[in-house]
């Protein structure tokens, strides 16, 4: 009986000891970095399956227990979660994370295309940082924004520095929030990191207009209405395509045009025959009112 | 006049076989209820999210998890033409490509999502959010299961708004927040 028992003891031992020196096992690593090589080792001996489970990727090969399988930079150019499996008799697993490589771009993006000069907050930009195979980098950061302008007063290609700003990225992210400029005109917006810059433009346009003032004379077919040229109260020409509307009040009732200003002036012909006063408005802004003789 | 029996008998059965083929059509599109979001907005800066905004990235982001489900257990490229675009889409297209000619496929179950608006850009542009999701996931080669964990995994997403849905532009897994 005893030496029974010894067989088989010895038996247990032989075939755990064989199980235990051919098992496999295998070894992800800590973390790895998007687009460039690492390996998984292996243990054991003999043929497996493994596969490669992550974003984008989904492969499957032959691999040898005790070797380290390769995994090439365009296995792991997504960053996430990956899953490495190795199969022989049985399965088993090991996670790992791949990192975002260094920032190579910046999405920018900036509002509004078109805004009034000197309103508050007018203008923001938002930018996040990706690297060369569009994953967000999610380490912080800094990105330089910088906002400039072409001053009318000074030399006319010199843009002159509205604001300025260095951001720290936070959860992969760097925005502000600024006033618009003074003067009308093109605003150039950039956003920087290292040497990634990215560009956009802000069209500043006059605010409301300051101080309309009209002129008439009675002509052989009514009455010609005009602006004087109309500015908001930094001096700026409003755009052209603004609407002024010019209202005459006569004896005949009530008669309302709209005209869009055309460098810096917006004209009307009204037709009136009788004596009538004329006034204007623009947006929320009213001008002076004329009053115009009837027609002898 | 009431019109003859066989004609009303014909136009009950036009309007049933109506009614069924838009009932089914509704259910395809319906988000999956076995998805759970739940969506925090209270810490979203610099801008607020409206509570309309919020219901439509709630249904939005639960939709697109089921979306992706579908696309990465049958290995079809048709449910993520709506949800996502950008980089997410282009790599959730890649990952359908390769499963197909490595023959696996993957299964997302019992999905819970607790997701944390952490940044809504000025404009209402583009939304960041957090979600820390834990899902059932099962890795088969044809139809034999090679993995299989209860994973809690951790997602930065970027959202924007479309003509009339919020798409996933960005997803990406990392290993905390």
């Amino acid at each position: 009986m005893s030496r029974l028992s010894r067989i088989i003891a010895v038996a247990t031992l032989a075939a755990a000891c064989a199980a235990l020196c051919s098992a496999q096992d295998l070894r992800a690593p800590q973390s790895a970095i998007a687009g460039e090589e690492t390996a998984i080792s292996t243990t054991g001996s003999g043929k497996a399956t493994f596969y490669l489970v992550g974003p984008g990727v989904s492969r499957k090969n032959d691999a040898t227990l005790g070797e380290d399988v390769h995994l090439a930079a365009q296995d792991i150019r997504t960053a996430g979660y990956y899953v490495a499996i190795l199969c022989s008799d049985t399965c088993h697993s090991a996670g790992f994370y791949v990192n975002a490589a260094k920032p190579t771009s910046l999405t920018f993006l900036v509002h509004p295309s078109r805004v009034p000069v000197a309103q508050s907050d007018a203008v923001s930009g938002v930018a996040f940082a990706f690297d060369q195979f569009h994953n967000l980098v999610l380490a912080p950061v800094n990105v330089n924004f910088q906002l400039t302008a072409k001053d009318k007063d000074k030399d006319k290609d010199k843009a002159s520095p509205l604001f300025s700003r260095s951001v720290r990225t936070q959860n992969g992210v760097a925005w502000f929030r600024t006033p618009s400029g003074k003067s009308a005109g093109p605003l150039q917006v950039t956003a920087a990191l290292d040497d990634v810059t990215a560009r956009r433009a802000v069209q500043q346009v006059a605010s409301e207009p300051c101080n309309l003032r009209i002129t008439g004379q009675r002509t052989k077919t009514g009455i010609l209405v005009q602006t004087e040229p109309v500015h908001d109260c930094a001096g700026n020409v409003l755009s052209d395509g603004t609407i002024v509307t010019f209202t005459a009040t006569g004896p005949q009732g009530k008669d309302t045009v709209d005209a869009p200003i055309k460098q810096g002036v917006a004209r009307a012909q009204m037709d009136s025959s009788g004596p009538a006063v004329i006034s204007a408005a623009s947006g929320v802004v009213m001008g002076n009112e004329i009053h115009v003789e009837a027609q002898r | 006049m009431m019109p003859p029996a066989p004609i009303r008998r014909t136009a009950l059965l036009i309007l049933l076989i109506g009614f069924f083929l838009f009932a089914s059509t509704l259910n395809s599109l319906a988000a999956d209820p076995s998805v759970q979001v739940q969506l925090d907005v209270k810490k979203a800066a610099p801008r607020a999210v409206e509570t309309l905004t919020e219901r439509g990235i709630l249904r939005d982001y639960r939709f697109a998890w089921t979306s992706m489900a579908q696309a990465l257990e049958f290995n079809t490229f048709d449910p993520l033409e709506g949800p996502f675009s950008g980089q997410a889409r282009q790599f959730l297209r890649q990952t359908v490509t390769s499963q197909q000619q490595s023959g696996l496929r993957r299964r997302y179950a019992d999905q819970s999502h607790h997701v944390e608006a952490v940044f809504y850009a000025p404009e209402g542009d583009v939304i960041e959010l957090h979600d820390t999701a834990q899902y059932h996931l099962q890795i088969l080669d044809g139809d034999k299961t090679i993995h299989e964990e209860n994973a809690v995994a951790h997602y930065v997403i970027l959202m924007t708004p479309g003509a009339d849905r919020w798409t996933i532009r960005q997803l990406q897994a990392v290993p905390q927040f």
